[in-house]
């Protein structure tokens, strides 16, 4: 067989850029070229200067068969080859399995991504019919005036991107925000990941203080490493690998050596707080020693009782941090939080023994978390403790209260503005929140409630697939389908008419209770199956895009290629629509409404930037992604390591934040931080929870994995990733799997009282007996069909994780499972 | 303060070097030979054992395409994709990870192969591919046939770590 890597020319365009997929943001380099004129294997004849009739060593630089990809322009064919850049902070080189396929993920209209859309269409109950922008425009225009017009503006519904990365970036996320919040003015809005238009981390941000708060290198520092809800090997891959790892195995005692001078230390510890036993955990036993790792696998929805009982325990023993606490908190709130959540009222061992209890967890591992996070050293000099969280404890049960534990816990050990610590989100997709301020109320507004309701007569999806993904989803997809088939009659009675006419026939359908989608995408999924009309987005590389990381790294993603056919990207539909509903209203002679679609002439990709960055004043008041002061030159001339937000200008010169909270006030009135105090502490599930809980056997947990991004949205299209997934897998125990004579490969389903979906089983040993994990947001089988409505009724967050269901096998599933080993993924030597 | 050394963490360049051997070691032989091999860019055939001392759960470490090469050959408890003789359970990969150029080792426990900087992890009995980990691709699969009694290297399917041609 004939095996050969393209090498790029000497003469090869370079580009730089950001790896559009996970919140670490690894830095890339990318090659592109005219095809036919590869480089050769000699130095003199290779962009790389390498000499490829040799051997590469580890470590070194090649071009693996994802890293390379052909595509097709207006002006011919190219090589591109995206390879890892070794000048990034955030990586050194190193690519994750997501990053080593950028390229492979490119369009080409010859290749596995060829679906993506790439002209503006209109869908009757007749079918899809392909139209131009103008079209497009025109009757989506035209349907959203009159539904404000009849209704009010809450009667336009959206649920968009809201991230940084692939599909999103500040420049998208500003004109959005503009069309939505300065234009349309609408509270019937939500978040693409979830059912309402709110923070996921209400209690941090009432606290002071911001979802990101530490630099990367922060992880080298820390002596103890606190993991709460998250899968950092598999999920954000090189801040593990290149970082923690790093602190674990002892490599970064040099760093340490550098910045903690006058202190005691070693190499670094992890707690890791999982129901499962992951890779995360198992390779950080290899790195650091068993003996240096803690692994506490905790109960479903318990989060809240362990993490309080390890705060009592620092308390009880007096390890908390009182000249921080005096300091940089509100005193007030300390005393609040004593009573409160450390019920300094009750004993300790009662207190520790409920949470034992409920979380599963010993006490003297309680004891040894509160040990290895606050015991003072030797010296009495603190512990640096960096705390990460994610959607473990996000999506958890009580998400106010369980945020409020963690960012506690960060408090009361003085862990922030300092190095080595922090409380932080781990992150999920990159960040790149910047839009006029939302006036969505607090809790936020339910809009999958209100859909169901049918109070939203347009409903506009962009960048998220909510017919599958969002909680309850049958219940979804059912309204949008039913609804939606009233409207797609009245347009294909109505399609030879011209557009007023054909609105009038829309409008007389939304009365009859249909719904009116918009579906703004870059693939077909099944919510642009069911929209009226859809719009094709470009994507990464495909246009120029700002974003920030999990340590706010701000850098400029550069264009290296065409969108597909006539796809434009989000900022430019979101335009074309505003000077649509101006043109409308203004012949309308209704200059109020005209003068809120104005100004929406931006000319290119940095236009929208700088019209962003006026919402920042470069000053403490900006929140984390402030980017004052910054444009796309001195972003190219700050290279892959760019500048860590929020910016400042301090006597003209732009000033970047390693870490927050180091000389910046907290984010309150008073620049102090505040406690947080939770109600007393869960004494049971919500009613709904505990019902499905008593019926069904298995606790269905569920997130991601190391191979597929999100709703699998490219990686479905690439064998090498859809071939490990090809359906969603459901971890379960050999013990439970051997009652229900389930082997690995087997297809099963997983079905309760809200609804069934079918997976394949891999028998597992990091799953306990009675739990089960499954692959969240796989199409093929999402785990939102099996979700209940609840959500928590202070911030609308829903418990994605609280899933009780049967499982059942079906059968064998040989032509899916024949390419799929079922080792164990989390055994690392 | 006190001064701590890295715990026991492969550096690259033991990685290069370092060789799990439980086996036979079997290399190309001299440099003239190798170098014969560069130049003439075609693949070689290397006899690396004789069946009748491929007991079950042998791991022999050799190197092909060239002594650059590292690769391992496994004999398995169950019959599998592309294996050979007798219980079609004879199979060779290339030991350089896919992702960083690190050489893996075997774990009889569960016949993993396992990379030590990342830990990427492949299945010998599925034709190398990737278990879990950051590898880009699966290992490459060395070719084997059977001739006059030996078991012999003939081709790769699948780039090298490192390469721009399999033959170089």
């Amino acid at each position: 067989m004939t095996e050969k890597s393209p090498l790029p020319p000497k003469d090869a365009e370079l580009f730089s850029t950001v790896c559009q997929f996970c919140i670490v943001g690894c830095g890339y380099k990318v090659y592109k070229w005219p095809e036919g004129q590869d480089g050769d294997a000699t130095p003199e004849g290779n962009a790389f200067g390498l000499d490829f009739t040799k051997q590469q060593p580890a470590f070194g630089t090649w071009v693996p068969s994802l890293a390379h990809s052909i595509i097709t322009q207006s002006d011919g064919r190219y090589n591109i080859a995206i390879i890892p850049d070794d000048d990034a902070l955030v990586n050194s080189g190193m690519a994750s399995v997501r990053g080593a396929g950028l390229a492979a993920s490119l369009y080409r209209p010859d290749g596995p991504t060829k679906s993506r859309l790439s002209t503006p269409m209109v869908r009757t109950s007749a079918g899809a019919k392909a139209a131009n922008w103008d079209e497009a425009t025109e009757l989506g225009g035209r349907v959203i005036k009159a539904v404000m017009d009849h209704w009010g503006a809450d009667a336009v519904g959206m649920k968009f991107f809201d991230h940084g990365g692939g599909g999103g970036g500040f420049e998208n996320n500003w004109a959005v925000g503009r069309f939505f919040f300065e234009g349309i003015q609408t509270q019937s809005v939500s978040i693409h990941n979830r059912p309402a238009y709110n923070s996921e981390i209400h209690a941090a941000s009432d606290a002071g203080i911001a979802p990101l708060t530490n630099a990367y290198l922060d992880a080298q520092l820390a002596d103890t490493i606190v993991i709460v809800g998250a899968n950092p090997y598999e999920t954000q891959t090189n801040y593990f690998l290149n970082h923690m790892i790093k602190n674990l195995s002892g490599e970064s005692i040099s760093s340490k050596e550098n910045f903690l001078s006058n202190e005691e230390f070693d190499s670094g510890r992890m707690i890791i707080i999982d129901p499962r036993r992951t890779m995360t955990v198992a390779t950080a036993e290899a790195a650091a020693g068993y003996e240096n790792i803690l692994h506490l696998q905790l109960e479903p929805g318990s989060d809240l009782w362990l993490l309080n009982a390890i705060a009592r325990v620092i308390y009880d023993r007096n390890w908390h941090d009182i000249g921080f606490i005096q300091n940089r908190t509100e005193v007030q709130t300390w005393e609040a939080y004593q009573r409160s959540t450390l019920m300094s009222g009750q004993s300790s061992e009662e207190f520790l023994n409920e949470a034992s209890i409920k979380s599963g967890i010993e006490i003297p591992d309680i004891i040894k978390a509160a040990e290895w996070i606050a015991k003072p050293k030797a010296s009495r000099i603190a512990r640096r403790t960096l705390f990460h969280y994610e959607k473990g404890l996000i999506w958890g049960y009580k998400n106010y209260e369980n945020i409020a534990s963690i960012v506690d816990l960060a408090l009361m050990t003085g862990n922030l503005g300092k190095p080595g610590t922090g409380c932080s989100r781990l992150g999920g997709h990159q960040e790149a929140y910047v839009r006029p301020k939302s006036n969505t109320g607090r809790p936020a507004r339910n809009i999958d409630e209100a859909l169901r309701r049918g109070d939203i007569k347009v409903f506009w999806v962009a960048g998220c697939n909510p017919v599958q993904t969002t909680l309850h989803a049958n219940a979804i997809s059912e309204t949008l389908r039913e609804r939606g088939r009233i409207v797609s009659e009245a347009l294909k009675n109505s399609l030879h008419m011209p557009v007023s006419e054909q609105v009038a026939a829309i409008i007389e359908a939304l009365k009859q209770g249909g719904i009116f989608l918009i579906g703004q995408d870059i693939y077909p999924t099944a919510t642009t199956d069911l929209a009226h009309i859809v719009l094709p987005a470009a994507t990464w590389g495909e246009i120029n895009m700002t974003s920030i990381n999990g340590e706010r790294r701000l850098r400029l993603y550069q264009k290296f290629m065409e969108p597909p056919g006539n796809a434009i990207s989000d900022w430019k539909i979101m335009a074309r629509f505003a000077r649509a509903l101006h043109k409308l209203y203004s012949a309308d002679e209704n200059p109020e409404m005209a003068n809120r679609f104005l100004d929406f002439d931006w000319t290119d990709d940095q236009a929208v930037f700088i019209d962003a960055r006026h919402s920042f004043s470069g000053n403490y008041d900006d929140p984390m992604e402030g980017f004052a002061g910054v444009d796309y030159k001195i972003l190219h001339g700050l290279g892959i390591n760019g500048i860590q937000t929020p910016t400042r200008l301090i006597n003209g010169a732009l000033t970047g934040t390693e870490r927050l909270f180091e000389d910046r006030p907290f984010s309150t009135p008073s620049g102090k931080a505040r406690f947080i105090p939770a109600p007393p502490p869960w004494k049971g599930y919500a009613a709904k929870v505990e019902k499905q809980r008593n019926n069904h056997r298995f606790w269905i947990n569920n997130g991601r994995s190391n191979h597929i991004w999100q709703t699998a949205y490219h990686h479905k299209h690439l064998t090498y990733y859809n071939e490990r997934a090809p359906i969603p897998y459901l971890e379960i125990h050999a013990r439970d799997a051997e009652e229900l004579g389930i082997f690995s490969g087997d297809l099963v389903e997983v079905y309760n009282q809200v609804g069934s979906v079918q997976a394949m089983a891999y028998l597992a040993g990091s799953v306990k007996q009675g739990h089960c994990f499954m692959l969240f947001g796989q199409p093929r089988g999402a785990i939102g069909k099996l979700i209940l409505d609840h959500v928590d009724p202070d911030t609308t967050i829903p418990w994605y994780k609280g899933v009780w269901a049967d499982v059942r096998r079906i059968g064998q599933s040989p032509d899916l499972s024949k390419n799929i080993s079922f080792k164990p993924t989390n055994f690392a030597g | 303060m006190k001064n701590i050394k890295p715990r026991d963490r492969p550096n690259r360049r033991q990685i290069l070097t370092m060789g799990a051997v439980s086996g036979i070691a079997v290399s190309l032989g001299s440099e003239a030979e190798s170098s014969a091999l560069s130049q003439s860019a075609t693949m070689p055939k290397i006899e690396i054992a004789r069946l009748e001392d491929l007991a079950l759960g042998t791991e022999i470490n050799f190197y092909f395409p060239d002594e650059d090469s590292p690769a391992v050959l496994l004999v398995l408890d169950e019959q599998v994709q592309d294996g050979i003789g007798p219980g079609q359970n004879i199979v060779a990969f290339s030991s350089l990870c896919t992702h960083k150029g690190c050489q893996v080792n075997y774990y009889e426990e569960h016949k993993m192969l396992i990379c030590p900087c990342h830990w990427s992890s492949f299945d010998p009995a599925k034709k190398g591919r990737i278990i879990i980990g950051q590898a880009s691709s699966g290992l490459p699969q060395i070719t084997l046939a059977i001739e006059n009694g030996s078991v012999h290297a003939t081709g790769i399917s699948g780039l090298i770590y490192g390469r721009q041609t399999n033959v170089i």
